[in-house]
């Protein structure tokens, strides 16, 4: 089913399986140097080190780094892997591969030697995730804000205008993820935490997907999906949630997609983690689901032309005489021929 | 844009396999049958049924998957498989839309707006098929660069990784050898010589069948195709002479025949299989195909000793001196080493026979086959090699020039010439 999209980079999970678990008996290390992408502009390197086989540097460049540094990117990327501590080592300064944004060396001689299975799968499957737990940083960011929050105005009055004041100079976070300005704004209050995508459409058609998209979302919520975070959605205008931090600009091509995630979304655990992997894949989630449906509407049309070209052809006037024997050469009365198997 | 800015996209459908990857590695990311198995409940059947389809809403078109897990999905009982190149060619526009879709978004994981790509073609596509691509990535996927590429041509490309190549030349002849077909390729300055390409209708299929066959003769414990598969892959080479082989390995069985170890799932099973003559007469049948087939008789030399004589005569010359292989059915170990003297017997009785005929000296005639690292993935590999150029970009088509002039600019794209 091709549904969701995996948050899990398949190619990063395959070249590290193929390495960590090689196949035959093939004994020494091969060298290795793959670059592989992801969405939004991320690069990954994964390259054996030149004097040594065994060593495995993993680099990730992503676009919005600078964005997620300030929001304290490094430390959160070294607590996620610090489980696997023996095994991989986070490099810093200098030591990080020129042009990327992180890096890490893999052990291979100690995974193999020490690691066990499970072990070896669980690193895999963490360092598939790369780029979600390096997003994921400026949302833990934010929600650890709004446990802060939550906590100082529990037993105060929210509606009081002091409190909605304070609460409206609350910092908003934002993510350049993309080129020619396409953000993410998060803003952490007391008992919610809006999250906004800012998505530009580069394509007319595009725009009135998704125009029908969203409002297939909005409608869903309604209906059915009562538990679902409210999502709203603007066109040009940015929400006034965000107004302070986002221009308000003429683009006829810009989207603003608000998602408010309400504390039920935001429990500590599985779910949190799960609702920071859904609502940061959304984006390329949105724009897949965009494309895929003109595919569909491709297929449509395909079938549709074929059906009017047998009615076409039906209509195409039989050549036989009287007697029921096909006529060749038969003319139209100013002289000019049916012409027979041309559509 | 970053420093290095995104890598571009190749990607090689061909009619039996498919390889994606990223410009810039040495070997494609994926490698898997260009099969999708899609949910039969969609779009088959008569008339009435599939007007139905149209008023229905549902994800019945999502509901799709490819490559192996495809021929796994197939398996059960609610999906079709079907394959949508036929002869090299995209014969099933709807599923290799979504064949695409599933290729770009699950597995490279690319937004195809932020990436260039490059496709391939065989020899002979005809335009509208060109152009229905083009509509396709630019219109269903908005790609930010397109260029297409026909598959000889980057065969050729792939070549000069080899120490053996001096001068990097769009010239020469490709010998594509795959599952199904064997094309030899006449490719003068980047363009294809279209009335002079030949297809033998012998590849790896046919000497996986015919390995089975001699397995079976002898009456081996396994006699399976993926026996006859492995053996194939690990065992055979080509031979110079094959009265000389049959007497070898009489002389020293010890050396030459040997022992493939079948293995099964269930870990206590096994059976040995004793590989013999296969191992050279194999790859043989290129050579010799009357010891297989009883209808194409023409060894593989010959072939393309025709196809250089039906190409125009000023690149004659550069066609000899340039053979290329691509394909896996060209990895056997000495393919290239015996094609070349063959070749070369050929050519030179033929440069005897004018020198006599008409007294004057000839100048010679150099004949080359050149075999690389990378003839396997060949294609996938020489689109690597130039997609990876800095000049890449300037010479794809960008969606802005599609909307600006419409599908037919995909008619022509401007020729690599590489530093």
């Amino acid at each position: 089913m091709m549904l969701q999209i995996d948050p899990k980079n398949l190619l990063i999970q395959k070249t590290l399986t193929e390495t960590i678990f090689p196949e035959g008996d093939s004994g020494s290390p091969k060298s290795l140097d793959r670059i592989i992408s992801d969405f939004d502009y991320t690069n990954y390197h994964i390259s054996t080190l030149p004097d040594n086989k065994d060593l495995l540097l993993i680099s990730l460049y992503l676009k919005c780094w600078t964005d997620l540094a300030q929001y304290g990117v490094e430390k959160y990327l070294s607590t996620k892997y610090a489980p696997f501590s023996e095994y991989l080592t986070v490099l810093t300064g200098n030591d990080i591969e020129t042009s990327f944004n992180f890096s890490m060396v893999l052990n291979l001689e100690n995974l193999n030697s020490l690691g066990s299975e499970e072990v070896k799968l669980a690193i895999i499957d963490e360092l598939a995730l790369l780029k979600r737990n390096a997003m994921a940083s400026a949302f833990e960011k934010a929600f650890a804000r709004y446990d802060e929050l939550a906590a100082t105005y529990a037993d105060s009055n929210t509606y009081s205008e002091e409190v909605q004041a304070e609460l409206q100079k609350e910092q908003v976070l934002v993510i350049n993820y993309r080129e020619s300005d396409e953000s993410i704004y998060i803003k952490p209050s007391f008992d919610r935490v809006t999250v906004v995508f800012l998505t530009i459409f580069q394509d007319e058609t595009d725009k009135i997907f998704g125009k029908v998209f969203l409002q297939e979302f909005v409608d869903a919520r309604r209906r059915s999906v009562q538990t679902a975070p409210q999502v709203l959605y603007s066109h040009k205008d940015p929400p006034l949630d965000i107004q302070s931090v986002a221009l308000s600009s003429n683009d006829e091509n810009k989207g603003y997609i608000t998602f408010v995630l309400f504390p039920r979304h935001l429990v500590k655990g599985d779910r949190r983690e799960n609702c920071i992997t859904h609502v940061q894949f959304f984006r390329n989630y949105f724009h897949y689901h965009i494309k895929c449906s003109k595919a569909y509407m491709h297929s449509r049309m395909r079938l549709r032309v074929k059906e009017y070209l047998k009615v076409l052809k039906r209509a195409q006037p039989e050549a036989v005489d009287e007697d029921g024997k096909a006529i060749d050469n038969r003319k139209t009365a100013s002289g000019r021929r049916f012409e027979v198997g041309r559509v | 844009m970053s420093l290095m800015g995104t890598p571009a996209v190749v990607m090689d459908n061909g009619t039996g396999l498919t390889k994606l990857g990223f410009a810039g590695n040495d070997s494609p990311s994926y490698v898997f049958p260009t099969a999708i198995a899609t949910s039969s409940k969609v779009g088959q059947g008569s008339n009435s049924k599939s007007l139905l389809v149209l008023l229905k809403r549902g994800l019945e078109d999502l509901d799709f998957s490819i490559g192996y897990e495809a021929l796994s999905a197939a398996s059960g009982p609610n999906y079709n498989l079907s394959y949508p190149i036929k002869h090299g060619q995209i014969e099933n526009w709807d599923h290799m839309e979504r064949f695409w879709e599933a290729s770009i978004f699950k597995y490279l994981r690319c937004e195809p707006e932020d990436h260039y790509f490059l496709l391939t073609e065989p020899p002979l596509n005809p335009p509208e098929n060109r152009e229905n691509v083009a509509e396709i990535m630019f219109e269903s996927f908005n790609c930010a660069g397109l260029y297409i590429a026909v598959q000889a041509v980057l065969a050729l490309a792939a070549s000069w990784t080899s120490s053996k190549v001096q001068d990097r030349s769009l010239t020469g002849t490709v010998i594509d050898s795959g599952d199904g077909v064997t094309h030899v390729i006449p490719v003068a300055e980047g363009y294809v010589i279209g009335g002079a390409i030949k297809n033998i209708p012998l590849a790896g299929r046919d000497i996986t069948t015919f390995i089975q066959s001699l397995l079976r003769d002898r009456g081996e414990a396994d006699s399976s195709l993926q026996t006859a598969e492995k053996i194939k892959q690990q065992f055979c080479y080509v031979c110079p002479d094959i009265v000389k082989e049959f007497r070898k390995f009489d002389e020293y069985p010890q050396e030459k025949f040997a022992q493939y170890v079948v293995e099964y799932a269930d870990k206590n099973k096994n059976k040995v299989v004793d590989v013999g003559y296969e191992r050279f007469l194999a790859p043989e049948i290129f050579f010799n195909p009357e010891i297989c087939s009883s209808d194409f008789l023409t060894p593989l030399p010959t072939v393309v000793d025709q196809v250089i004589q039906a190409s125009p005569i000023d690149v004659r010359k550069k066609l000899y001196k340039n053979i290329v292989l691509s394909g896996g059915s060209t990895m056997f170990k000495d393919f290239g080493r015996r094609l070349q003297r063959d070749l070369k017997t050929l050519v030179n009785e033929r440069i005897e026979a004018s020198e006599r005929l008409s007294g004057v000296k000839s100048t010679g005639v150099d004949v080359l086959v050149i075999s690389h690292k990378r003839q396997r993935n060949a294609v996938w590999f020489g689109g690597s090699l130039l997609a990876q150029t800095s000049e890449f970009k300037s010479y794809c088509f960008t969606k802005h020039d599609y909307d600006e002039r419409g599908p037919s600019i995909v008619r022509n794209f401007s020729l690599f010439s590489v530093p």
